[in-house]
C-alpha cells in the first residue's frame, strides 16, 4: 500500500476544514461594515477569486506530474529565487499560524476561560497542534474527514435553532451597494478563504488526480454556502447596523437562541468548545506546511524534526501584538497581502515560467 | 541438525543424552517377526494417547503373522514397508533429522526406532487433557451460535473450518518461540485477502523472537503497529463465528495453541464497535444499538470530565435549576469537583478489579457491598454528591456496553487524562484532549489499513459507514467491506427473496 496518498474526498474535506476556522467568526461583521446588506456579494466573489489559481495548479501539476509544489519550484526556478519563494510561503505560513492562534485564544478567553492567561491558552493549542504537524499530510485529511461533519452540522444547527427569531426584513434593502466599495469588501471577504493554498499542495498525493479541481471546488463552494448561511442568519438576527458593530457575531447569535427542555442553558459555551475542532483542523495543515517548507530549504528527510522549533517562533508572533484591535486592524492587513502573494502572485509565476520552459524544450 | 546412525543403539543413547533428567521419556522395546529385529518406540508419556498408541501401532507391528512379516523384513525398506502395511494410526511420516524427531516427541508425536534403518517414523498419537468446547465468557449472544474457542488449537482449526469449506481457505502452520515452540495457524481465504495485508502479517510472525508465547496476547502485542498506544491494533475473540466472519470479509484469522483467544487482523474502529450479535438480530435494532455504542464511547471516557468541567468552569451553561441543585448537593462536600471525581473512579476501579479476580458468588457480594453500600454511605456522610455517584455508575456502564474489552479498556485509561485536562482547562481542555485522540488515532495504522477507516476515507454512498454507523439491511450489503481491499468485492448476487 502506498504511503501518503489521500482521496479526493479527504481532499474536499483537507479544504474545508483548513479554509473555515477562525474567519467565519467575524467575517458577517466584516463585510457588513464594508458592503452593508450586499455583504455576500463579498463572500461570493471573494470564495470565487481561488478558483483560477486552483486550476493554474491543477495544470501545473499534470506538467510536472508525481512532483510536489516544492520539487516544481526548485525545477523551475532558479535556486536563489526558489529559496526566497519558500522563505516568503514560510513567513506567512507562521504568520497566518500566530494569528489564527492569537484570536483563537482571545476568543477562549472571552467565552470560555476568562481567569486563564492567554499564553498558557496559546502554548497549550500550540503544543497540541504540532502533534497534528508532526505526522503526515495523509493523517491531517483523515482527522479532517472525521471533523467534516461537525463543520457542515453547524450551520445547519444555526439556521434551525434560529429560525424562530429571526427576522427576514433585515436582510433587506439589497443591491443598494457602492460600487467603489466592493474591491475592499472582496479584499476582507477573500482573508476568510485563506488556506485553499495549503491544499492545492496536496493535489500531488490524490489517489485520482483527474478528478482533484472537481471536488477542491466542490469543497470550496461548500465553505462559500457554509458563509452565506452564517451571514444571513447573522444579518436577519441583527440587522446591518447592529451587525456591523459585533466582534464575532456568529458566536453572540446562538447566545440569542432560548428553547425551552435545553439539558444545556447556554449553547455559545458548547459551541466554542466543539469550534476548537475546527480551529485545530485548520491550523494542523498550516503547521504541517511549515514544517514541510522548512524541509526543501534546508533538505532534510523529514519535516518531524522542525516541528518543536516551530512552537517559540510562532508563539512569539502570536504575542506580538498588544490586543484584538492590532491583531484584527495590523496583522490581519499584513496577513492579507502575504496571502495575496503567496496564494495568488507565486503560483502564477512559477506557471508561466515553467509554461515558457516547456514551450523551449517542445521547440 | 544431527542425522540418525543405523545402529539403534547409538540413536537411543544419543536421545538419552539429550533427555538426561527428563523422567517422564519412554522407551518401548519391541521385536519384530522371527528376526527379532530390533526396535523402539519413543514417546512423552503425558502427552500421548496410550491407548491409540498400543492399539494401532504396538499391536500392529506385533501381530502375529510372522511369514509374512519375515518376508517383508528381507526386502529393502522395512521402515516403509511398517509405515505402508503395519501401522494403522492415522497420519505416519519418515523422518531423519534429528532436530525434528526431538520437536515431535516434545509436541506428542511417538517416535519409532528400527534396527539397521537411518530413519525413524513419526506417528501421530498426540492426546492430552483438554477443555471441551464451550461458551465463550466474554462475548455472550441471545441469539448466534453458542460454541467458543478452547484451548486446544486443532480443536479450534476445526471450529474455523466447519463454517468454511472452501478449498480457497488457506491454513499456514508455523512454530513460534524458541522455546515453546508454540503451534500458530494463519488462517485466510486465498482469492479474498489483499496480498499486501498478508505479506505483512507473514513478515511480522517471521521476525518474533522470543523464547515463549503463552498466549495470543503476547504474539498480538509483538506484531502490532503501534505499542505505544492504549488501544488494540488487532481484533481478539473467543468466538469461532466472529474468525470466520472476518475471514470472509478478507481478514487474517490467527489462532494460536493453547488460547481460546485468536487474533484477527487488520482491525479498524468499526470492527471493534461491532459485537457479535449485530449480524444475527434485525437490521433496525442493531442499528439503534450501534448509534448507542457510540455515544457510550463518549460517555465513557468523558462523562466524569464533563462534570469536573461544568461544576468547576462552566457553572453558566448548565440549566439555572440544576445549578442550584449541583450546589446544594454539593454543599456538604468538602472537596472540590476533581478529588471527588478521582475518588469515585478509583474506587469503582478497584472495585472492579477486586470483582472480576473473585470467584462467582463472592464477586457479586463485592458487587453489592462495594457499589451499593459505599456509594449510599458515601453521599449520607457528605464525602461525594448524589450526581457523582450517578456519572460513575454511568461510566462503569458504558465501559461495558462496548463489545470489545480491549478498546472499552482504552477509554477506561484515558478517562483519568480527560479528567486532569478537564480540572485544569474545563471544556476547552476536553475538547483539546478530544481533538489529540482523533490525530492519534487517525495517525495509527493496522497492518497497513488506516485504523479509522470508515470514519476517515471515502464518501457516504461508497463506504463501509452502512455497515458500522449503522447496519443496513443484508439486502443492501452487496459488497465486502472495502476497508480491507478485498480482491473479491461482491459477497452477494443480484437476486435474492424480497428484491425486484
Amino acid at each position: 500500500m502506498e504511503k501518503n496518498r489521500i482521496s479526493n474526498q479527504q481532499l474536499k474535506a483537507l479544504l474545508v476544514t483548513t479554509v473555515i476556522g477562525i474567519g467565519i467568526l467575524s467575517l458577517p461583521s466584516e463585510v457588513a461594515v464594508a458592503l452593508n446588506n450586499d455583504g455576500w456579494i463579498a463572500i461570493l466573489i471573494g470564495g470565487l477569486i481561488p478558483v483560477p489559481f486552483i486550476m493554474i495548479m491543477d495544470r501545473l501539476f499534470k506538467m510536472y506530474p508525481k512532483k510536489s509544489y516544492f520539487q516544481i519550484t526548485k525545477e523551475v526556478m532558479s535556486p536563489f529565487v526558489a529559496y526566497i519563494f519558500f522563505i516568503v510561503f514560510f513567513i506567512y505560513t507562521i504568520v497566518v499560524i500566530g494569528y489564527i492562534h492569537r484570536v483563537f485564544a482571545e476568543v477562549i478567553k472571552a467565552y470560555l476561560l476568562e481567569n486563564t492567561p492567554i499564553k498558557v491558552i496559546l502554548i497549550t493549542m500550540l503544543v497540541a497542534v504540532s502533534y497534528a504537524a508532526r505526522s503526515r499530510l495523509e493523517v491531517l485529511a483523515r482527522v479532517a474527514v472525521m471533523i467534516y461533519p461537525i463543520i457542515l452540522g453547524f450551520p445547519i444547527f444555526l439556521l434551525v435553532v434560529n429560525l424562530p427569531n429571526l427576522d427576514y426584513t433585515n436582510i433587506l434593502p439589497i443591491f443598494q451597494l457602492d460600487i467603489k466599495q466592493i474591491p475592499n469588501g472582496i479584499f476582507t471577504a477573500y482573508s476568510a478563504y485563506l488556506g485553499f493554498e495549503i491544499t492545492t499542495l496536496a493535489f500531488n498525493i490524490t489517489e485520482d488526480n483527474t478528478k482533484s479541481v472537481k471536488y477542491t471546488l466542490r469543497g470550496l463552494f461548500t465553505v462559500i454556502g457554509v458563509y452565506l448561511i452564517v451571514f444571513f442568519v447573522t444579518l436577519s438576527q441583527y440587522g446591518v447596523f447592529q451587525l456591523k458593530r459585533g466582534i464575532w457575531p456568529s458566536i453572540d447569535v446562538i447566545k440569542e437562541v432560548d428553547l425551552p427542555g435545553y439539558f444545556v442553558e447556554n449553547l455559545d459555551g458548547i459551541v466554542l468548545a466543539i469550534w476548537v475542532l475546527v480551529v485545530y483542523s485548520s491550523l494542523g495543515p498550516f503547521f504541517h506546511t511549515s514544517g514541510i517548507i522548512l524541509k526543501e530549504i534546508f533538505n532534510t528527510k523529514t519535516h518531524e524534526v522542525f516541528i518543536p522549533f516551530l512552537i517559540p517562533i510562532t508563539f512569539v508572533i502570536s504575542i506580538i501584538p498588544d490586543n484584538l484591535v492590532v491583531v484584527t486592524k495590523v496583522m490581519a492587513r499584513i496577513l492579507e497581502y502575504l496571502a495575496f502573494i503567496v496564494s495568488i502572485i507565486l503560483p502564477v509565476v512559477i506557471f508561466i515560467v515553467a509554461y515558457i520552459k516547456k514551450r523551449r524544450v517542445k521547440t | 541438525m544431527e542425522e540418525l546412525s543405523k545402529d539403534l543403539n547409538t540413536n537411543l543413547q544419543m536421545l538419552e543424552e539429550i533427555f538426561k533428567d527428563v523422567d517422564d521419556l519412554v522407551f518401548r522395546l519391541v521385536e519384530l517377526g522371527e528376526s527379532k529385529t530390533k526396535a523402539c518406540f519413543v514417546f512423552i508419556d503425558e502427552l500421548i494417547d496410550g491407548a491409540r498408541l498400543s492399539e494401532y501401532a504396538i499391536q500392529a507391528v506385533l501381530i502375529d503373522d510372522k511369514k509374512d512379516f519375515n518376508l517383508k523384513l528381507f526386502t529393502s525398506n522395512l521402515i516403509k514397508n511398517l509405515a505402508n502395511r503395519e501401522i494403522t494410526i492415522s497420519e505416519v511420516k519418515e523422518e531423519e533429522d534429528l532436530g525434528n524427531i526431538i520437536d515431535a516427541i516434545l509436541s506428542g508425536q511417538t517416535v519409532l526406532f528400527v534396527e539397521k534403518e537411518k530413519k525413524a517414523l513419526l506417528l501421530e498419537t498426540r492426546g492430552f487433557p483438554t477443555r471441551g468446547i464451550s461458551e465463550p465468557e466474554s462475548e455472550t449472544v441471545v441469539r448466534g451460535p453458542r460454541d467458543g474457542f478452547g484451548e486446544n488449537l486443532k480443536m479450534n482449526m476445526a471450529l474455523v473450518r466447519r463454517r468454511i469449506r472452501d478449498p480457497k481457505l488457506k491454513v499456514k502452520m508455523k512454530k513460534v518461540g524458541r522455546r515453546s515452540k508454540t503451534d500458530i495457524a494463519i488462517m485466510y481465504i486465498e482469492d479474498i485477502i489483499n496480498e499486501n495485508i498478508l505479506e505483512e502479517v507473514n513478515k511480522r510472525i517471521e521476525q518474533i523472537d522470543i523464547d515463549a508465547i503463552l498466549d495470543s496476547s503476547t504474539l498480538e502485542f509483538l506484531i502490532e503497529d503501534n505499542y505505544l498506544s492504549p488501544f488494540p491494533q488487532i481484533e481478539v475473540t473467543e468466538r469461532p463465528d466472529t474468525v470466520a466472519a472476518s475471514i470472509y470479509e478478507g481478514r487474517v484469522g490467527i489462532l494460536v495453541d493453547n488460547t481460546p483467544f485468536a487474533l484477527i487482523a487488520p482491525v479498524t474502529i468499526g470492527a471493534l464497535m461491532q459485537a457479535a450479535e449485530d449480524h444475527y438480530s434485525r437490521w433496525t435494532i442493531t442499528s439503534f444499538i450501534r448509534l448507542l455504542r457510540i455515544f457510550a464511547v463518549f460517555l465513557a471516557a468523558l462523562a466524569p470530565a464533563f462534570y469536573i468541567a461544568m461544576t468547576s468552569f462552566h457553572p453558566g451553561l448548565i440549566p439555572t435549576r440544576l445549578t442550584y441543585y449541583l450546589g446544594a448537593s454539593r454543599i456538604n462536600v468538602p472537596f472540590p469537583a476533581v478529588v471527588e471525581a478521582f475518588l469515585m473512579e478509583i474506587t469503582i476501579e478497584v472495585l472492579r478489579e477486586s470483582g472480576t479476580r473473585l470467584a462467582g458468588p463472592i464477586g457479586s457480594t463485592i458487587g453489592i457491598v462495594g457499589g451499593l453500600i459505599i456509594g449510599q454511605a458515601a453521599v449520607e456522610a457528605g464525602i461525594v454528591s448524589p450526581l457523582m455517584i450517578i456519572i460513575v455508575a454511568i461510566t462503569t456502564i458504558s465501559v461495558f456496553a462496548l463489545p470489545n474489552y480491549e478498546w472499552a479498556s482504552g477509554f477506561r485509561f484515558i478517562r483519568f487524562a480527560y479528567m486532569i485536562l478537564a480540572a485544569i482547562f474545563g471544556l476547552y481542555g476536553i475538547m483539546l484532549g478530544i481533538v489529540v485522540l482523533f490525530v492519534h488515532l487517525a495517525k495509527m495504522e493496522s497492518f497497513g489499513i488506516p485504523y479509522t477507516a470508515p470514519y476517515s476515507g471515502l464518501g457516504l454512498r461508497e463506504g463501509d459507514l452502512k455497515d458500522t454507523l449503522i447496519r443496513a439491511p443484508l439486502q443492501k450489503l452487496k459488497y465486502r467491506p472495502r476497508f480491507t481491499l478485498p480482491k473479491d468485492k461482491k459477497r452477494m448476487g443480484e437476486k435474492n427473496n424480497g428484491e425486484e
